[in-house]
């Protein structure tokens, strides 16, 4: 148990370092914070395309097209054994007047072609959209499976092509994010863990004096650290203050940009803070098992 | 004397004798290959100031290593404060090196610290509490003469200067064994003196001093008990009778130890 002199100096001690090596602990900061800045980029943009790809996923949807000559009480039947599929999320009544509505618009300035038509040709329809765990490939295949053997529907139509295209870059993207997340994130470990290390070949001296008189070794790696932990939290916040400041900058130009949420910089940070923890830790393995050279 | 031959020898009882406080039995310790300690037996009663002499590379620093267990025999048995090299783990080490004090050559103390914080630090150590650190410094740094110094950094003092700080340290927690290794190899004759005379005083309060030197002119000095290595060997272990008369001045031991009169004409 330590008493209150012994607290004070740990304390005072794991700041006492910012101040004894301000060039040392100034670098480390950053390059730990460089290093911090490109995985928050990473991950950043991860999110980014995670978002745009769940965006892009958002426009699978199928259309049920009914046979003609169903009685309105047949057709709103259908509703709730569409709705009752598993994957499907929301189903939309088009009737052929609003079918042919829409048609007209997506025509423009032909429009006047649609009224040369003696009878509206178009037949009634169900929008479906899935839920966003079925907007995939799989999912939409069997929704359309199961529909396509009712009496009641001519014809299902999905933009299958989008899909496969979807699916397909998904894909090449989480690979691709994998590995040179990776890559990052050992590169950003490995620096981080050698910037520590030469910090503490600046302090090794001091460590072994400190085991020649009698401290243990809790008592000597203890503001250590501490220091590494602090190091850990601004190195974070300096990586993600720079990130927060470029994101400001590039929102307007690139607009709908997203950023990290509150809990998700408190996770990169407390992950700055126990990186910083564990690069101290290991580097102050080697030097408390050193011998004290007498 | 005859020690005890091997580690089943009444040692894991304690000490043969109550007074010992170092004891080294039989003693190997080796570098890879290379013997740097060769069977090597004495003790070391309380209180006494021990010159241990040789060339270098005779053995002399790995005799403290021993002592301070930062090194472990290959063979035999190191005893200190009655605790067993065989039976040390490192979790105790620290604990044992509370009792000794350390003198170096090169002084070892810590270059971002003052004066004040190197002596501080070791009491923070054993855990002894800020009034009495405070007090403790003012007595010890008093005692060598520096406590007007007590803000400056390391490198802000002479050589003499810094020895006489890390002799405040050693003795600062009252050890019962001192190790001082070379503790003048730096220094001009006069201030290795005054550090040899600090010495003498902290033997006199009852820690034992192990001396360690390869100056022979300090060693004829002394009227102490001397052990001369070589080669990692004891070559002779003599206890002389005659004590060092402390009424010399220190000019004429100066020059008895040195032999040079312009070291005591300046």
């Amino acid at each position: 148990m330590l008493n209150r002199a012994q607290s004070a100096h740990l304390i005072r001690e794991s700041f006492a370092g910012f101040h004894r090596r301000k060039l040392t602990t100034g670098v480390t900061i950053l390059i730990m914070g460089s290093a911090l800045l490109v995985l928050a980029i990473l991950t950043l943009a991860t999110l980014n395309m995670g978002h745009m790809l769940e965006s892009a996923r958002a426009g699978i949807d199928m259309r049920v097209f009914l046979n003609d000559g169903l009685g309105p009480e047949r057709m709103a039947a259908l509703q709730p054994r569409l709705l009752a599929i598993p994957g499907v999320q929301k189903v939309a009544w088009i009737s052929p007047e609003t079918a042919l509505g829409q048609f007209k618009e997506g025509l423009g300035e032909d429009a006047e072609i649609v009224d040369l038509l003696d009878a509206n040709p178009l037949p009634a329809s169900y929008h479906l959209t899935m839920t966003p765990g079925a907007r995939n490939q799989e999912s939409v295949e069997k929704v359309r499976e199961e529909i396509a053997v009712w009496e009641e529907v001519s014809e299902i139509l999905f933009n299958q092509g989008w899909i496969d295209a979807l699916e397909s870059w998904t894909f090449r993207f989480r690979m691709a994010s994998l590995v040179v997340g990776l890559i990052v994130f050992v590169a950003a470990v490995f620096v981080i863990s050698n910037t520590v290390k030469l910090t503490m070949a600046s302090s090794a001296r001091i460590i072994q004096i400190q085991k020649l008189v009698g401290a243990t070794n809790a008592f000597i790696r203890t503001p250590y650290l501490c220091e590494g932990m602090i190091q850990g939290l601004l190195a974070g916040i300096l990586a993600m203050g720079l990130l927060a400041a470029a994101g400001y900058v590039l929102n307007d130009r690139l607009g709908g940009l997203v950023f990290f949420t509150g809990g998700q910089i408190a996770g990169f940070i407390l992950f700055c803070v126990v990186l910083g923890l564990t690069g101290s830790y290991s580097a102050m393995r080697k030097y408390l098992t050193m011998q004290s050279e007498i | 004397m005859k020690y005890p031959n091997t580690r089943s020898d009444k040692l894991s009882e304690g000490p043969l004798d109550s007074r010992t406080v170092i004891g080294f039995y039989h003693v190997d310790l080796a570098y890879d290959d290379q013997k740097a300690v060769d069977n090597v037996s004495f003790t070391v009663p309380n209180g006494e100031f021990l010159c241990l002499t040789g060339p270098s590379g005779a053995g002399k620093s790995s005799i403290l290593r021993l002592i301070a267990m930062d090194a472990f025999p290959t063979k035999g048995e190191v005893m200190v404060r009655g605790m067993l090299s065989s039976k040390m783990s490192r979790r105790k080490v620290p604990r044992l090196r509370r009792e000794i004090g350390f003198v170096f050559q090169d002084f070892r103390l810590l270059e971002d610290r003052s004066v004040e914080d190197n002596i501080s630090f070791v009491q923070l150590v054993v855990g002894i509490p800020r009034a009495q650190i405070v007090t403790n410094n003012m007595r010890v740094l008093t005692q060598v003469g520096l406590y007007d110094k007590r803000h400056r950094l390391p490198r802000q003092l002479s050589g003499g200067e810094q020895q006489r700080v890390a002799i405040a340290r050693a003795m600062v927690n009252s050890p019962k064994i001192l190790l001082a290794d070379e503790p003048t190899g730096n220094l001009d004759p006069v201030t290795a003196q005054e550090i040899i005379d600090l010495l003498f005083r902290i033997n006199d309060s009852g820690t034992s001093v192990i001396f360690s030197t390869h100056d022979h002119g300090i060693v004829k000095s002394f009227g102490q008990r001397v052990i001369v290595m070589n080669d990692g060997r004891i070559t002779s272990d003599e206890k002389r009778r005659v004590p060092v008369d402390r009424s010399v001045s220190l000019a004429d031991r100066m020059y008895r130890a040195t032999g040079r009169k312009d070291i005591v004409n300046a």
